[in-house]
């Protein structure tokens, strides 16, 4: 054993050999070297890479989600499923960007927002998200209330006991462990399929119009419609995808296996929505009980339909996607304002280290437990005014995403293909059109123009 | 002084009369503490966009520069991040690194001082009061001074590591001590960590990245040019670079491996035959041994030429031939020093110490680590050879709580 002095570079070999298997010759013996890293094989491999992704894309099937779905069925029954499958494709297209952009940058959006298109945009965007978060995060608050109501539970009760235990768990956890405990939460999701088995519905019928489009040209379907892409695709899943993506630590070269989490959380939501949307369908639409107004709503009325196990089936669904988004929203939020003003941000950090960030987290979390503690929340025109705040932030927020993703100096070899360019390009013009439409007959409802419902 | 964000939009007019708009100012970064403004980024009347180099009768008069002519050559926008950078693009509003109060600050605006027919590059703004202005422009009144950063304690990184080989830097960052370089580069974006491990000598370097997570290793190590990232695993002690290297996917982990000299890189592979939860996954393999055969006084001067390579040395293990590394006992170095020099160390040693094999489960070795209250126990494979010890702090490591983890300070291995 001698000492080694620390090598200089020009002392190393000029030709390496090629690496060829696990296995090295050393001083004539072979070794192998078992402490090196293997790809994960076997049938479950891919649970492995899940994180951000599902994670991201099943918070936007939350309380305000789910009562979208709920009345999209209880409406139109079957005929809306077809556009799933295209939000689907747009909401992959959309998360996997924001992941990659997370991966190659290892910095946020609202970071790269700020130091390539200046503090006025990032302020914007800082302001919408503040307003729209905060907002969801009450109606999320408000979900969880009224999804343990339906079990008897008082809110006095469960909105503080949710916000503590939402509270403790990212301020005290790490990482990790926060991403472990949130993929966790989406199994509650699985709720939902059984309660669309229980309601009986008409398979036949749900393959015909999830492949075949119906088009209508009827206000209240337009709107619905919209109201769907929206609830579907929000910027904090994107947000909250970059920056998790960045707090994961993913590296660029590794980035590639990491696209199958945005994938997979993108099919694996819109799943649950189409399962929602059938369940509403085969029981309040076939029962002519066509209003729905909230989560909890459409569980109470599918009771004496399909049974009281798919009333708690659907309240399950509720208090987990509710509880996974109240603790999601106000960590992108808090994520976001950070990256914009450089202040440090992290699960993994403590309130010494990271005083702003989890001080924002913190105070989204009061609010919105408090705020929904309040008796007579307008919960429907909360919603109203965040749908709008969002609508407004989505295409903002979309193009300065792809102009990113399509910077050479930042992405290298990860930029966006052409292929790839189209789709996303599509998407972002065709929920700009669809925001457009939203706005635009907001406007005329609030100028007493037209009612919901009147022609156009 | 003049700030940045109100210069940029100002006309620039020439002799003929020709007019512009100014875009954005080009700085050479590297010279001097405040830099001159090289170059001006302008876009004329007619559309035509170039970049005209700072012409030194350049007057300011009624709020527009005066030049002498506008001879630009028309050129798309430049991709200057070597030498020049373009203050507007890549500075203001970026993160970068405040030396005196060890941090990574946004530059909220800029400070430039006309200085000799030139604007120098002064300082930075950090102050929320500079977004302020830069938001309602006329609002906020000049007098509320910013906190200002003097530009000699700012190290401005571009965020690619291999930027790094191809120019100096300021390097400032050198002189910090490697717990507060880690906390610098945990607050920052990971390309931009690595790159100020790029500008680091290798040994800081290593040490700063001994202290990172797992994730953040396989990031920065990934996002290093590939001699950097070989200098680097070079001069980190070799079981701390296996276990980078066991987080790299096999390929790339195989290639450094190919690429670090000889010696470590038999080192290394050594310690990456064990998988990681075994007692060989989280031993060292640089220790101190002694033939088992001599004098208090020779085992001295034998270990003498090893004490500066490992971490560790309070043990000193003497083996029946440093060739076949067959454990016979272990000494402390105390006992070694106070010992009779003419004696035989077989004698005063402890013989046949507690050992465990490579294979055993890295958990339990720690926990009869600290029953046994051993500082470092020594691994031996089953043909009764030494290949390595498990120190204390690798222990501690695997017992403490995971949120303690990375606070614990790595003092032998």
């Amino acid at each position: 054993m001698s000492p080694l002095p620390v090598a200089a570079k020009g002392t190393l070999p000029a030709a390496p050999r090629r690496p060829a298997a696990l296995q090295l010759a050393i001083r004539g013996r072979v070794v192998r070297l078992r402490g090196l890293r293997r790809a994960p094989r076997g049938p479950l491999w891919w649970l492995l890479v899940l994180g951000p992704g599902l994670i991201a894309a099943n918070a936007g099937n939350d309380a305000g989600g789910i009562a979208t779905y709920a009345s999209v069925g209880a409406k139109y029954g079957y005929d809306l499923l077809w556009m799933l499958l295209l939000i689907t494709l747009s909401l992959a297209v959309v998360q996997e960007m924001a992941a990659r952009l997370g991966a190659a940058t290892g910095r946020g959006l609202l970071d790269l927002i700020r130091e390539r298109y200046g503090i006025r945009w990032a302020l914007f965007a800082i302001g919408v998200v503040l307003l729209a978060n905060g907002g969801v995060t009450i109606s999320e608050f408000i979900g969880i209330r009224s999804a343990l109501e339906l079990f008897g539970v008082s809110p006095w009760l469960s909105v503080p006991l949710a916000a503590a235990g939402l509270w403790w768990l990212v301020v005290r956890g790490r990482y990790g462990r926060v991403e472990h405990v949130f993929l966790a939460m989406t199994l509650v999701f699985f709720a939902y399929p059984i309660a669309a088995v229980l309601a009986h519905p008409d398979w036949g019928q749900v393959a015909r119009h999830l492949l075949i489009p119906s088009v209508q040209l009827d206000p209240d379907y337009l709107m619905l419609f919209v109201a769907t892409v929206g609830t579907t695709i929000t910027p904090y899943m994107q947000l909250f995808q970059q920056s998790a993506t960045v707090e994961k630590g993913v590296a660029r070269r590794y980035y590639r296996a990491e696209r199958l989490d945005a994938y997979v959380g993108a099919g694996f939501s819109n799943l649950i929505a189409a399962f929602i949307i059938v369940a509403s369908a085969a029981t309040l639409h076939v029962a002519g009980n066509t209003e729905v107004e909230s989560a909890a709503e459409a569980a109470q009325a599918l009771a004496p339909l399909a049974g009281p196990y798919a009333q708690a089936l659907f309240g399950i669904g509720l208090l987990g996607a509710s509880l996974l988004a109240a603790a999601v929203l106000p960590l992108a939020t808090a994520y976001s304002v950070c990256e914009a003003f450089g202040f440090r941000k992290g699960v993994n950090l403590d309130f010494r280290r990271a005083p702003v960030f989890l001080g924002l987290f913190t105070t989204l979390l009061v609010i919105g437990a408090l705020v929904a503690l309040l008796p007579g929340v307008p919960v429907f025109a909360l919603l109203i005014a965040i749908q709008v705040l969002n609508g407004i932030l989505l295409p903002v927020i979309l193009v300065f995403m792809l102009r990113l993703i399509n910077d050479p100096r930042l992405m290298g070899e990860l930029a966006n293909g052409r292929a790839y360019n189209l789709l996303a390009w599509a998407t972002t013009l065709l929920l700009s059109a669809l925001v457009a439409v939203l706005l635009a007959s907001l406007l005329l409802q609030a100028l007493g123009l037209a009612g919901p419902g009147a022609p156009s | 002084m003049e700030r940045f964000t109100r210069l940029v939009g100002r006309a620039v007019c020439d002799a003929a009369g020709r007019r512009a708009c100014l875009l954005d100012l080009a700085v050479d970064l590297h010279s001097g503490d405040h830099p001159p403004v090289s170059h001006l980024w302008l876009r004329r009347a007619d559309g035509v966009t170039g970049l005209l180099p700072w012409p030194r009768d350049t007057t300011m008069a009624g709020g527009a520069f005066h030049v002498p002519a506008l001879a630009l050559a028309a050129e798309p926008e430049p991709v200057l991040f070597d030498r020049l950078v373009l203050l507007g693009r890549d500075v203001l509003d970026a993160l970068v690194l405040d030396l005196a109060g060890l941090r990574a600050v946004r530059a909220n605006d800029l400070w430039l001082r006309p200085d000799e027919g030139v604007y120098r590059l002064v300082g930075i703004d950090i102050s929320a009061w500079a977004v302020l202005r830069r938001l309602l422009p006329g609002l906020v009144p000049a007098a509320e001074g910013g906190e200002g950063l003097d530009w000699r304690a700012v190290e401005f990184l571009r965020g690619d590591p291999a930027a790094v080989a191809r120019r100096p830097y300021r390097g400032v960052v050198a002189r910090l001590p490697a717990p507060q370089l880690a906390d610098l580069a945990a607050a920052l974006p990971y390309p931009h960590a690595a790159e100020l491990l790029a500008l680091l000598p290798a040994a800081l370097a290593a040490r700063v990245l001994e202290r990172m997570p797992p994730e953040r290793q396989t990031q920065v190590v990934t996002a290093l040019v590939l001699e950097q990232a070989v200098a680097l695993l070079a001069a980190m002690a070799p079981e701390l670079a296996a276990d980078v290297l066991g987080q790299l996917a096999a390929p790339d982990a195989l290639r450094l491996l190919q690429r670090l000299p000889p010696e470590r890189a038999r080192q290394v592979q050594d310690l990456l035959q064990y998988p990681p939860d075994s007692a060989g996954g989280v031993m060292t393999n640089v220790l101190v041994l002694a033939p088992v055969d001599s004098t208090v006084a020779a085992v001295i001067e034998y270990i003498r030429p090893q004490l500066p390579g490992p971490d560790f040395v309070y043990y000193v293990y003497l083996v029946d031939d440093p060739e076949q590394r067959r454990l016979r006992g272990v000494i402390t170095l105390r006992d070694l020093l106070v010992a009779p020099a003419a004696t035989p160390v077989a004698r005063v040693m402890t013989p046949e110490p507690f050992a465990v094999r490579p294979d055993w489960p890295a958990l339990r070795v720690a926990e009869q680590l600290l029953e046994h209250d051993l500082n470092a126990v020594p691994v031996v494979t089953a043909d009764g050879r030494l290949v390595g010890i498990v120190t204390v702090d690798a222990a501690l490591g695997l017992l403490a709580p995971a949120a303690w983890r990375d606070r614990v300070p790595r003092v032998f291995s």
